[in-house]
């Protein structure tokens, strides 16, 4: 990993030069709410700054939308034409995106790229370079500390590209990849060494911002994790929490793991599409067969399952983490109250 | 280009807020707003999905008239003229009131307040309905007419939370409409006593303290008698504060509602006390159709009576509904044959549409800028999000060309200037002039008025319980979400909403006890007669209660007769009854 200083002053320059030759998403307000855009006119540095900022629509959009169209087709005189869109997957940089959500679009990496290659994630994914800006002050449902998932990237295990970590009218520039790299070498004349002191201090900031997470969304992770790995919660719990759930999917599109889509067709006369959506394990379809039979037709079933795929061994083993990275976005949410947090609370209790 | 619009969703009458996003071209996604009043960063399943509808190809793209008995192609000044000729024909031939006017929930106030001046103004009839009344209207009449004030006393959604005491009537109120949901979830993680009535409800969901499994009709009498309810029930509801939720598709009279909400402000200790109320619905513009207008002038026909076999109407002009689709009776497809002249203006090729003498296209609500109500009288915009297609046209365009080819003038009003002419005509809707009020999110609330009982009601008679019969409910299920068409456009919502067979529905247990299997005939007897119908196990139905949807009506009809009309809104609806079920 290589450490060095960027004056914020020189951050328009350096978006700039991206600019060139990528397309950089930065996080820009939109009637009040934030939104991971590409960068047109000026940055707004107050959501660029260490204090947490998480666009509701977590930026895993950018490499896996919420829709898109798989391919088109036409028939004309008997031919039928095919066409794959291609112009999603120009390089591009996603500035101010947190550990959290970085965190998560590594974990869809695994999801992509393991068993199979699928050619629409990693066409985005090769192409896109993250930096993440380090959270000195987490927002008030954050609970990544619980999940690995922050406040800051850590350089020994997170296969982070580039790490800005806020020093009021500097940033400390944390590289770890060949891409963050390429990004720094369009003008290395904009960073210089960090002198000995910031680089004590990262650590220090580091603990101060762990210090600061509220005790409501923090969560008691391992318990959870050992009473839904061992079987041990009561149906009936389960059960209770089902009954919460509004079956509204809001958790798993706002999750920056979730990774279930569904495909849907469109046609007209003789013209058509594929595209694939959002899908979630919370709707009573998704594991429905033709049949009609459904596995998990009871609430509490679905809900099971879909905190099993989070928080169970079975997958720490496979995937090397949990599936949830602490955003605090489900709180907000779920219309039943049941985010994570409630639900690792619940499972503690028993 | 990333195209984001704040806008709500238009698939129930919560009126949650929402940003669509396009790329330009097309929808690809949604997100809720956090600061909005009523969703605060929350929605249903439904709403999450709702660009998917926006993406149908299976859009109207044409005008079309049907000639040879095929609907072909024309071009709008044909469609015009054609229908022009239509029109004067039956007023020369058969008066004004030989035609009918419907408006619809699926549009916006502007476009409604446009439909009903073109019908008194225009056509000069006063045969004016939607569809939506059949399922909502008692509801608001109940609220309209035998209370003082527009619209008596509409609870907050955002305020729902903070109750002590809920009464939820119907058990789907509150994941159906997940605004109103989310606010009852809170107000029980608060200690608040949350009531549930519902015949349908085999097992309460651990946040309803308790469970009444009653029709709406038989709570009245409970509540005034007190004797066979739980002392701690009462201790609730009899207290001032109470909130009532209740899906206004499922009161089948505006008498059970006021009774019902008699019996309530009886019981209270400060006598008069009405509990704040939400009347859910399918319909998006349930409260904004009706305020602007949407129901029978004086002396007009309601849409049930247009359709009866012996009515004077010869020509429909039908805006943004489905009538084959959303009544339950088969005569409907009967009587639309039988008539003259039909116009559907819609979005889709729906069933209606496909049977009418003229089809034009209609913009998407994603397409449209106007307002509509929602269940607490929260007046928002609705912003165009999608270009409108090419040859689509907005209402307010048809009604112009229209009354300019029957020689009459109807200017083509903006959404402001319509805007304005509400604010001075429909007393709580004042404040809609302001367009800077109503650009913010949440929009403008209309003012409640202190409600006022209506002295007078007859109360429904609850039919006695007799041994072996089943309660046979006949619910109102014309707005069931199955055939909505944005979520039949829907590729994940359609398999959430598997469609139904029309059949009876039955517990496992009375199946078990009757030995009968799935899609085994049944013969019901009823006082009033008998029938034959397919039997659907459903494990959500309770022992000794039978759900038989109004659609298939030959078997209603056969068991409960023509059914009763309400007293004030003249709707159909069909009084639960005891029969007996044998297996054949």
């Amino acid at each position: 990993m290589e450490q060095c200083i960027l004056h914020k002053r020189n951050l328009n320059d350096w978006v700039e030069l991206m600019l060139g030759g990528y397309q950089v998403f930065v996080p820009s307000r939109v009637y009040g709410e934030i939104f991971f855009l590409p960068h047109a006119g000026e940055l707004e540095f107050d959501l660029l700054n260490g204090t947490a900022v998480l666009p509701y629509l977590p930026p895993k959009d950018i490499v896996f939308p919420q829709s898109e169209t798989m391919f088109s087709f036409s028939r004309d005189a008997g031919d039928i034409d095919f066409s794959v869109p291609e112009k999603a997957f120009e390089k591009s940089v996603i500035l101010g995106i947190r550990s959290c959500d970085t965190i998560g679009i590594h974990w869809l990496d695994n999801f992509y790229s393991n068993n199979f290659r699928d050619f629409y994630y990693r066409n985005r994914r090769d192409n896109l370079t993250l930096i993440t800006v380090a959270c000195n002050q987490p927002m008030k449902n954050c609970f990544c500390i619980c999940c690995e998932g922050g406040p800051f990237l850590d350089p020994e295990k997170d296969a982070f590209d580039l790490q800005l970590i806020d020093f009021d009218e500097r940033y400390l520039v944390e590289c770890n990849s060949e891409k963050g790299k390429a990004l720094i070498e369009l003008n290395p004349g904009l960073f210089s060494q960090p002198e000995s002191a910031v680089v004590e201090a990262r650590d220090q900031l580091e603990q101060k911002s762990r210090t600061l997470f509220l005790p409501e969304p923090t969560s008691y992770m391992s318990t959870a994790i050992r009473r839904i790995t061992s079987n041990s919660v009561p149906p009936e719990v389960w059960t209770e929490l089902g009954e919460r759930c509004f079956d509204d999917g809001g958790c798993s599109f706002v999750c920056p793991c979730c990774s279930c889509f569904g495909v849907g067709y469109l046609s007209h006369g003789e013209t058509g599409c594929h595209y694939r959506f959002w899908d979630s394990c919370d709707y009573s379809g998704f594991t429905r067969e033709v049949s009609g039979h459904n596995p998990r037709a009871e609430k509490g079933e679905r809900f099971k399952r879909r905190f099993f795929h989070k928080l169970s061994y079975q997958y720490v083993k496979r995937d090397g983490r949990i599936g949830c990275v602490g955003c605090g976005r489900c709180i907000t949410a779920c219309p039943g109250e049941v985010g994570m947090p409630a639900v690792v609370e619940r499972l503690r209790r028993g | 280009m990333v195209k984001i619009t704040p806008t709500i969703c238009s698939f129930c009458n919560n009126g949650c807020g929402m940003f669509l996003r396009s790329d330009g071209k097309e929808a690809i996604g949604v997100l809720p707003i956090i600061n909005h009043p009523v969703s605060e960063g929350r929605l249903c399943h439904r709403g999450w999905n709702r660009y998917q509808n926006l993406r149908s190809l299976n859009r109207l793209s044409f005008p079309l008239w049907r000639e040879d008995s095929c609907l072909k192609e024309v071009t709008w000044p044909q469609a015009l003229e054609k229908t022009k000729e239509k029109i004067s024909e039956l007023i020369s031939r058969h008066g004004p009131q030989s035609l009918g006017v419907i408006g619809s929930s699926w549009l916006t106030n502007e476009d409604n307040y446009r439909i009903a001046l073109f019908c008194r103004n225009i056509l000069e009839t006063s045969n004016l309905d939607g569809s939506y009344r059949f399922s909502g209207a008692p509801a608001l009449a109940a609220f309209r007419e035998l209370f003082s004030g527009p619209f008596g006393s509409l609870g907050s959604i955002p305020a729902l939370g903070e109750s002590r005491t809920i009464l939820v009537i119907g058990k789907e109120s509150h994941r159906d409409f997940s605004a109103v949901g989310s606010r009852l979830i809170k107000a029980f993680l608060h200690g608040s006593a949350i009531i549930l009535a519902d015949p349908l409800c085999v097992h309460k969901e651990h946040f309803f303290k308790y469970l009444l499994p009653y029709p709406v009709q038989s709570l009245p009498a409970l509540f005034r008698d007190k004797k066979s309810l739980p002392p701690d029930v009462i201790e609730h509801l009899f207290q001032p504060g109470l909130a009532l939720i209740f899906i206004a598709d499922q009161v089948d009279s505006a008498s059970s509602l006021v009774s019902l909400l008699q019996s309530l402000s009886q019981g209270s200790p400060t006598k008069n006390d009405l509990p704040l109320m939400l009347p859910l619905s399918r319909s998006p513009n349930l409260k904004g159709a009706w305020d602007m207008g949407i129901r029978p002038g004086d002396g007009g026909l309601t849409l049930q009576e247009m359709l009866a076999e012996e009515s004077e109407v010869k020509g429909l002009i039908i805006f943004g509904d489905d009538l084959l689709n959303h009544l339950p009776s088969s005569s409907t497809l009967g009587k639309l044959r039988s008539l003259e002249f039909v116009l559907v203006a819609d979005r889709f090729f729906t069933e209606t549409a496909r049977m009418a003498h003229c089809v034009l296209p209609i913009p998407l609500l994603a397409e449209t800028e106007g307002t509509m109500t929602n269940s607490e009288g929260r007046v928002q915009k609705l912003r165009p999000f999608l270009d409108p297609q090419k040859e689509s046209r907005s209402v307010a365009e048809i009604l112009h060309d229209l009354s300019r080819h029957l020689g009459k003038d109807f200017p083509v009003f903006s959404g402001p200037e319509v805007r304005n002419e509400i604010s001075k005509n429909i007393s709580p809707y004042e404040k809609v002039a302001s367009e800077s009020d109503l650009e913010g999110v949440g929009g403008i609330l209309l003012p409640a008025s202190k409600a006022q009982l209506h002295p007078e009601v007859s109360e429904p008679q609850e039919q006695t319980t007799e041994e072996n019969k089943y309660r046979l409910l006949v619910p109102n299920s014309l707005y069931a979400w199955n055939r909505n068409q944005m979520i039949l456009e829907s590729p994940v919502l359609r398999i959430e909403y598997p469609g139904e067979r029309p059949a009876v529905r039955m517990s496992p247990l009375d199946a078990r006890e009757l030995k009968i299997r799935m899609g085994e005939k049944v013969k019901i007897r009823s006082d009033r007669g008998e029938a034959l119908a397919p039997v659907e196990v459903d494990e959500n139905i309770p022992s000794k209660v039978l759900m038989l949807p109004s659609h298939l009506i030959e078997v209603v009809e056969s068991l409960a007769g023509k059914g009763e009309r309400d007293a004030t809104t003249r709707t159909l609806f069909f009084p639960n009854l005891f029969v007996t079920v044998e297996k054949i």
